[in-house]
């Protein structure tokens, strides 16, 4: 039988731990500590009470959608996560992994302290320290490594020798703010170059927009390459399943596997990876053809409609021919194009996650155009492009840097992006020796390049290679296993976040309260910003006085308070931006804006926009009303919208300025391989949560997809270790036989097969893709591309 | 004094699983894959790639359902099983003494043994959680992405379930055993 640990037992076992800690736990493996692992569950449920709680408004942060949530806090303890029912976005829903999201907060498992390392990178060897002490570290080094201050004076002054990445999150900015403005480096990586990069650069430069699908009132969905049921976006995910299955919305899905979002479709179409292009190049082939397209609306809105039209029809991109491309029956492609230009309010489905193959920009462009054919943007049951509240712009006071290199990361790259680049393309040419000067430092933050970036063993070369790496994130994970010194942050429920503006069809402004005050020796991202400007705002001024010549020539001659005035007034104070803390900057932004009464019910519910008293109310036990449908934003671009069919500028950049298919992208597969695709799974976000142990009851590992036909013939049953391998390495994972995968592919979940083992459940278990993904990347952002990778299989056990 | 009872617009879910999550941080059920008061039921698809037959793949959310003539009651000797007053079939974890004759006698597999009390454990209805706190949801209806779930008296004309009894087809699992469920699944 096993014995009750209640979360409040946890909670005052670690309390007593802080106490008894202190100095004492000086030496070696720090993490993790406080509680025996056998294997057992570690964190459990709490029953909620019927007495005293406080209902605190929160945004969840266990994924990129933010939904609104109340957490119930019952003696300071957080016993339950409830959804919000007045943010627009979130409808009154939280997902597995928001429910799961209390046992993230108390996850054994979590940096409690802040740490420096004391053995060799990766071995795990950390020391406890004090804050000031980590802090000192990083700007003073120890005996194990350099501190920035030496760094940065072997650079000269040059800032561009400090690269930096964090994940997506509401103190993101911050951290952009601090290391990129403040300190000023220009080499910043984060999600976007591993990301959807490709899906918002194709629409934005061929509709203006992303924009939102208003699926509550579209009647005809093509939703190709994105897994809305697996991989959950809100508030798409809530409207279009309550309308499928002949419910009002008709549904025709795109995977080349059989996902919770094709059991849903009216037709699944099992696309062959990367050809999607070819599939809507057909459709629009179609609409051309037949002239079914609105006429009106591309004479008025398109630019170079006739050149695109032309293009399609003389390269004869015909149904005929993308079933040899996708393997769709090409009948199937005539009947999609004609139903969806017949129907009232078609959508296709814009979709997001990582780049699937090398055309994926010209796929989203052709997506783009495809939508506008049928006219049905910037109107009810179209793709919209919605409204904003705007919230006052921060003046950020960044200093001048001379001595800073420009960034350098574009090899191979048409349209590098300005303010982040190609994570592979940055950490390869490091590595490859082809960066113009040194980049000898990282700063990282809730970020694990070791699962998300292809090729793995290139991303751990290069973060030994780094002099100095520094990570702020709550678990000890895979990436945070090669760092330095260790930052331990507030989780989202233990934080105030700067508040959001959520635009759309129905905007509204959000906030993230804490729930519970920072566990052990955490502290929100925020005053971790502070304190370590702080820290370093000074001994960098020196070294900046010592190499910048223009510095040096404003400074010349003056006294020691002038020097402190100029100092301050170009901005090489770097703490200025968190003067004032988060709640305080908030509520100044809001006062300002929206008035008290705003703060007011910010402050209770989490949400507001103006009038939400009037408009808001509940239509049901499940539904409410945010707007009334007159006061929906619709509409709202008149004359402004434009649609790109001839993109002229990008042939200038060796990029096709239509979307063109290239026989070089057509799908094969030698012999005895198999195409690797990787996806999303409604239990889990990426590596970020496979420590969760709820969510682990859920799905308790990755599996590998292989069809049941071959798995057959090659004797391979359920549960099976298989050897999967590639060119640039292997992995170990247990094989799950179906017929939902074709014969010449195999599918895992991405975020598995952590390689930290200080977090117990992630250890291990599964496998990483991230080891045998091979690095390519597409031609116009570098974004790193998913699909392109074949791999053997061979059974083990 | 109510009769309570729950309809699923079933159709809409995708087997996400935040209710399982939810009832189980609400109620405070153990970790573990087989410990769960709710579910989603869903079975390997039928047909050969690229020829799956889609409506073979439906995912059916289930749990106990509150029969009005429930077999598990029946057969508890030591009267453990009981209604309520608001006709949820409960457990009481101190008559209890894990004989597992009711576990034996669902036909919905509703049932299991929580390892704390050694005792059978299973849906409440979020009974001596959220309606004793005067909520009017439970917490699997209120965490629904997709609102699969309404919740409500039976017995109330005006109620959101009554009318949509009223206004829609529905089934039960396994009518024909004659348990009578107050789980309806609206089609």
């Amino acid at each position: 039988m096993q014995v009750e640990v209640s979360r409040r037992k946890f909670l005052q076992g670690t309390v007593a731990m802080s106490v008894v800690g202190g100095s004492a736990l000086s030496v070696t493996n720090l993490f993790g500590n406080e509680h025996e692992s056998h294997g057992v569950a570690k964190s459990v449920t709490t029953k909620t009470g019927t007495g005293k709680a406080e209902n605190v408004p929160f945004l969840c942060g266990i994924c990129v959608n933010k939904c609104a949530g109340f957490a119930r806090v019952e003696d300071g303890v957080v016993t339950k996560l409830n959804p919000n029912p007045y943010f627009p976005k979130s409808r009154n829903m939280l997902c597995a992994r928001g429910n799961a999201g209390i046992q993230t907060m108390y996850d054994p498992d979590r940096l409690k302290y802040p740490m420096i390392r004391i053995g060799e990178r990766g071995d795990g060897k950390f020391k406890r320290v004090t804050w000031e002490e980590a802090y000192e570290a990083i700007l003073n080094g120890t005996d194990k490594f350099k501190g920035l201050k030496q760094i940065l004076d072997e650079e000269k002054d040059n800032r561009a020798t400090i690269g930096y990445c964090n994940g997506e999150g509401l103190s993101k900015e911050g951290f952009e703010v601090l290391v990129g403005e403040k300190i000023g480096s220009p080499n910043y990586v984060d999600e976007i170059s591993i990301c959807l990069e490709t899906t918002l650069g194709g629409y934005v430069n061929t509709i203006g927009t992303y924009g939102e699908a208003d699926l509550n009132n579209a009647d005809y969905l093509i939703i190709a390459g994105a897994n809305r049921a697996e991989a959950i976006i809100t508030p798409d995910t809530m409207d279009i399943f309550k309308r499928t299955k002949g419910r009002g919305l008709k549904t025709i899905v795109l995977d080349p596997r059989f996902t919770n979002t094709s059991a849903k479709a009216d037709r699944w179409y099992a696309i062959n990876p990367g050809t999607d292009l070819a599939f809507v190049l057909a459709l629009t082939y179609v609409v051309m053809n037949e002239n079914l397209y609105d006429k009106d609306f591309v004479t008025k809105y398109g630019v170079g409609f006739e050149d695109y039209k032309n293009h399609i029809l003389s390269k004869k991109y015909t149904p005929e021919w993308a079933q040899k491309i996708t393997n769709i029956p090409a009948k199937e492609i005539y009947k999609t194009a004609r139903e969806f230009m017949a129907a009232r309010s078609p959508i296709y489905y814009q979709g997001r996650r990582s780049v699937f193959s090398k055309n994926d920009f010209q796929l989203r462009r052709a997506m783009a155009i495809f939508q506008a054919l049928s006219g049905n943007l910037d109107k009810k049951g179209g793709i919209v492009y919605g409204k904003k509240l705007a919230l006052p712009k921060e003046e950020i006071n960044a200093p001048m840097y001379a001595q800073v290199q420009p960034r350098f990361d574009t090899a191979g790259i048409a349209i590098p992006s300005g303010k982040t680049g190609s994570w592979i393309v940055f950490r390869n040419m490091i590595l490859e020796g082809k960066a113009p000067y040194p980049v000898r430092t990282m700063f990282m933050r809730k970020h694990n390049p070791m699962s998300g970036v292809p090729n793995m063993k290139k991303t751990e070369e290069f973060l030994k290679k780094m002099d100095l790496n520094v990570m702020i994130d709550i678990l000890p994970s895979d990436t945070t296993m090669f760092c330095d010194v260790i930052l331990p942050e507030a989780s989202y429920l233990e934080r105030t976040s700067p508040v959001a503006t959520y635009g759309g069809l129905e905007p509204a402004i959000v906030q993230r309260r804490a729930a519970v005050k920072p566990l052990f020796e955490t502290k929100e991202p925020e005053v971790i910003y502070k304190e370590l400007a702080e820290k370093l705002s000074k001994p960098l001024w020196e070294i900046t006085k010592k190499y910048d010549e223009d510095v040096q020539d404003e400074i010349k001659g003056i006294s020691k308070e002038e020097e402190e005035k100029y100092y301050k007034e170009n901005g090489f104070d770097l703490a200025k931006p968190w003067e004032e803390p988060v709640g305080k900057q908030n509520e100044e932004k809001i006062v300002k804006t929206f008035g008290e009464e705003a703060w007011k019910t910010l402050q209770e519910k989490g949400v507001y926009y103006p009038n939400m008293d009037k408009y808001h109310k509940q239509l049901n036990p499940n539904e409410f009303q945010y707007y009334p449908e007159s006061k929906k934003n619709y509409t709202t671009q008149g004359d402004k919208l434009k649609v790109t069919f001839n993109f002229k500028n990008l042939a200038k950049k060796g990029i096709d300025p239509m979307p063109t298919w290239h026989d070089k992208w057509n799908f094969s597969v030698p012999k005895g391989k198999f195409r690797l695709v990787t996806g999303r799974h409604a239990q889990f976000t990426q590596s970020g949560t496979t420590n969760n142990v709820m969510l682990r009851d859920l799905i308790p590992t990755n599996y590998l997809w292989i069809n049941q036909r071959v798995a057959n013939k090659k004797g391979i049953k359920f549960g099976d270790m298989i050897e999967v391998s590639s060119s640039i390495g292997k992995v170990h994972i247990k094989a799950y036989p179906t017929e939902k995968i074709a014969p010449n592919q195999i599918f895992m979940l991405h975020g598995f097969g952590g390689s930290s083992p200080e977090m117990e459940f992630a250890y291990g278990n599964g496998a990483n893709d991230a080891l045998i993904i091979e690095d390519k990347i597409e031609p116009v952002y570098g974004a790193a591309v998913m699909h392109e990778t074949n791999v053997e299989i061979r059974k083990v056990v | 004094m109510a009769r309570y009872g729950m309809a699923l617009d079933y159709k809409n879910c995708i087997n996400c699983k935040a209710c399982e999550v939810a009832c189980k941080e609400e109620n405070g059920v153990l970790l573990g894959a087989d410990k769960h008061r709710i579910w989603v039921g869903v079975k390997e698809i039928e047909g050969e790639y690229p020829l799956l037959d889609i409506v073979s793949s439906t995912f059916v959310p289930s749990q106990c359902q509150h029969c009005e003539d429930a077999p598990c009651q029946e057969v508890c000797p030591t009267h453990a099983t009981y209604y309520d007053e608001n006709n949820v079939v409960r457990v009481d974890s101190d008559k209890c003494i894990l004989c597992s004759y009711c576990m034996n006698a669902c036909p919905y597999d509703a049932r299991y043994v929580d390892d704390r009390t050694m005792t059978v454990d299973k849906c409440t209805f979020c009974s001596d959680t959220r309606l004793a706190r005067g909520e009017t949801t439970t917490a699997c209806q209120n965490t629904c992405p997709t609102k699969v779930r309404t919740f409500g008296d039976l017995d109330d004309y005006d109620s959101e379930i009554s009318e949509l009894l009223r206004t829609r087809d529905h089934f039960s699992l396994k009518a024909n055993l004659g348990t009578n469920p107050k789980l309806f699944y609206l089609t």
